[in-house]
């Protein structure tokens, strides 16, 4: 069986960051495995600009933020497969690949988990009515139009507020469809504020808050849904139900790490963010299994994604070189107003960042440490918004001598 | 006196902007987090601008779309007619990052650069 110092799982923005990280850190023997047949992932459809603001200082695409860390890949001979997918990992770090040349087996001391999300489908959100064609999540249909040259529809309605959607409803109306609204079940938008103002409002396209689809007609090809305006406790208001005439049915309502390999590998998830439960370094609960990406937390902004690749790592070389040694073991626990908190325990001290998302949007927060009723640090924030993940780092100094960590915004 | 509130779209922060200004003239910014909110709220309220991008089919590639922006923002009202235009070019691999596919569209000096290295049919792997 063929060893490996560190194999990655997945070559989109975690992947390629963690691949490039690992060998400006000495790491010699690598392997990317990539179930697709191109690098960079997600990347390659997000075709709209705004990506490496933080990273490289300059607004690009997706395909252009990818292409930088493929250069050093293909410059520094990185190895790495396509068209190759994972299979089998068990805790014992072996690794089964299938690809055209059939099975194959490869051990490695580390493993790094960077095989990203997946979007929450309509059988996900239970939508009753007809099953036509045309009902896309919003990512498929960006893959579509984007990459493989197949227009989904003319006139769309979007459900969710997700980014995706908001950067596909532009995306339609450039390529002359008609979206006729987004409509979005919770009363606040799910996606960033800045995709709310360049994506729908440009365009005139109407953002329904509060409103969902409850019913969805055609037989063949979608003819229309039915939306409803909702409550405050999220049942229907009486009398609000509307019919809408459209052709396609986009869906952006969330999105899934995607973690059926390391549930195989026995690692322990976290029900919070769907991900792995980590410690401050990104290792889960198997030991030399590291995760970064979207498949340890769904990120916001491609930027954190590789951050986060590059911070895991630094854990990645201290456990190779046998130095990450577990000096304590602490678990970060949630009061009021946080959904959830990256990376649930710390085992050292160290200078850490911790991410959070709150539960619903709010002005003049204050996010507070505290070991039992001693306050570590407190972080003001001017606004807080659950499609916005708040970073914060700890210092060494911050968290020496800590005997229990507690998180809470106030 | 005019008085609005902007949502810069330069940076993830999306940092809100508030603004008084009489015509184009800004008497007053508050609320923004750096000098590209001023000058973002300056251009929304003069002359707002936009990247446009999309996507462009290409003769003979190993992949049926390469991805364009253009090569620097322009002004919001013509993203819809570069939309239109894009949707009939089409272009002969292979195709490098950066290089322009097409030139002063709208006779408005707006260059398409491509976004994706594109390489002809036959060689598959990048």
């Amino acid at each position: 069986m063929p060893e490996k110092e560190v194999i990655i799982i997945g070559g989109g923005a975690a992947g390629l960051a963690a691949a490039v990280a690992c060998q400006q850190k000495g790491i010699e023997d690598i392997l990317i495995i990539e179930r697709g047949d191109y690098l960079g992932g997600i990347l390659q459809q997000c075709i709209h600009d705004g990506f490496g603001l933080e990273k490289f200082n300059t607004s690009l695409t997706g395909p252009e933020y990818a292409q930088r860390y493929i250069d050093k890949i293909i410059s520094k001979k990185i190895p790495f497969l396509l068209d190759s997918m994972v299979v089998g990992l068990t805790p014992q770090k072996e690794v089964v690949v299938v690809n055209s040349n059939g099975l194959q087996h490869y051990r490695a001391k580390v493993i790094i988990l960077a095989m990203g999300c997946r979007e929450r489908t309509r059988g996900a959100i239970n939508i009753p009515g007809a099953r036509p064609s045309g009902i896309y999540t919003a990512g498929v249909a960006q893959e579509l139009i984007n990459l493989k040259n197949y227009m989904v529809g003319e006139k769309i309605v979007v459900l969710g507020s997700g980014d995706i959607g908001l950067i596909m409803a532009r995306r339609l109306t450039l390529e002359g469809a008609e979206v006729i609204m987004v409509a979005e079940k919770l009363p606040y938008s799910s996606g960033l504020p800045r995709n709310i103002n360049q994506c729908l409002c440009d365009f005139d396209i109407p953002l329904l808050l509060s409103y969902t689809v409850v019913d969805i007609q055609g037989n063949g090809r979608l003819s229309g849904v039915t939306i409803a305006q909702l409550g405050k406790r999220g049942g229907i208001i009486p009398g609000s139900k509307r019919k809408i005439t459209c052709d396609t049915l986009l869906l952006s309502v969330g999105l899934i790490p995607e973690n059926e390999l390391s549930r195989e590998a026995d690692i322990i998830l976290d029900n919070l963010t769907g991900g792995p439960q980590v410690d401050e370094r990104g290792q889960t609960s198997v030991s030399g299994i590291f995760t970064c990406g979207n498949v340890l937390q769904v990120h916001d902004i491609v930027d954190n994604v590789s951050l986060e690749a590059e911070y895991i790592v630094e854990g990645v070389v201290e456990y190779l070189e046998g130095k990450l040694n577990k000096e304590r073991e602490i678990k970060v626990e949630l009061e009021k107003g946080l959904r959830y908190v990256v990376p649930q325990t710390l085992i050292r001290v160290k200078d850490t960042i911790f991410s959070f998302r709150v539960n619903q949007p709010g002005e003049k927060k204050v996010l507070v440490f505290e070991d039992g009723k001693k306050v570590i640090k407190r972080k003001f924030l001017r606004r807080v918004n659950p499609a916005e993940m708040i970073r914060v780092k700890l210092s060494s100094s911050e968290l020496e001598g800590i005997k229990t960590l507690k998180v809470k915004l106030v | 006196m005019m008085e609005r509130e902007f949502v810069c779209i330069i940076c993830p922060n999306g940092c809100r902007v508030k603004v008084e200004y009489e015509g184009i003239n800004i008497k007053n910014i508050k609320g923004d987090e750096c000098p590209k909110g001023k000058d973002y709220v300056k251009n929304e309220i003069t002359n707002p601008l936009r990247v446009f991008t999309g996507s462009v089919l290409i003769e003979n590639g190993n992949f049926s779309l390469v991805s364009v922006k253009t090569s620097v923002p322009i002004p919001k009202k013509y993203l819809k007619k570069i939309g239109e235009i894009t949707r009939y070019l089409k272009v002969k691999a292979p195709i490098k990052i950066g290089q322009v596919v097409a030139s002063n569209l709208l006779n408005e000096d707006i260059d398409l650069v491509a976004t994706r290295k594109i390489e002809k049919k036959k060689s598959l792997s990048s």
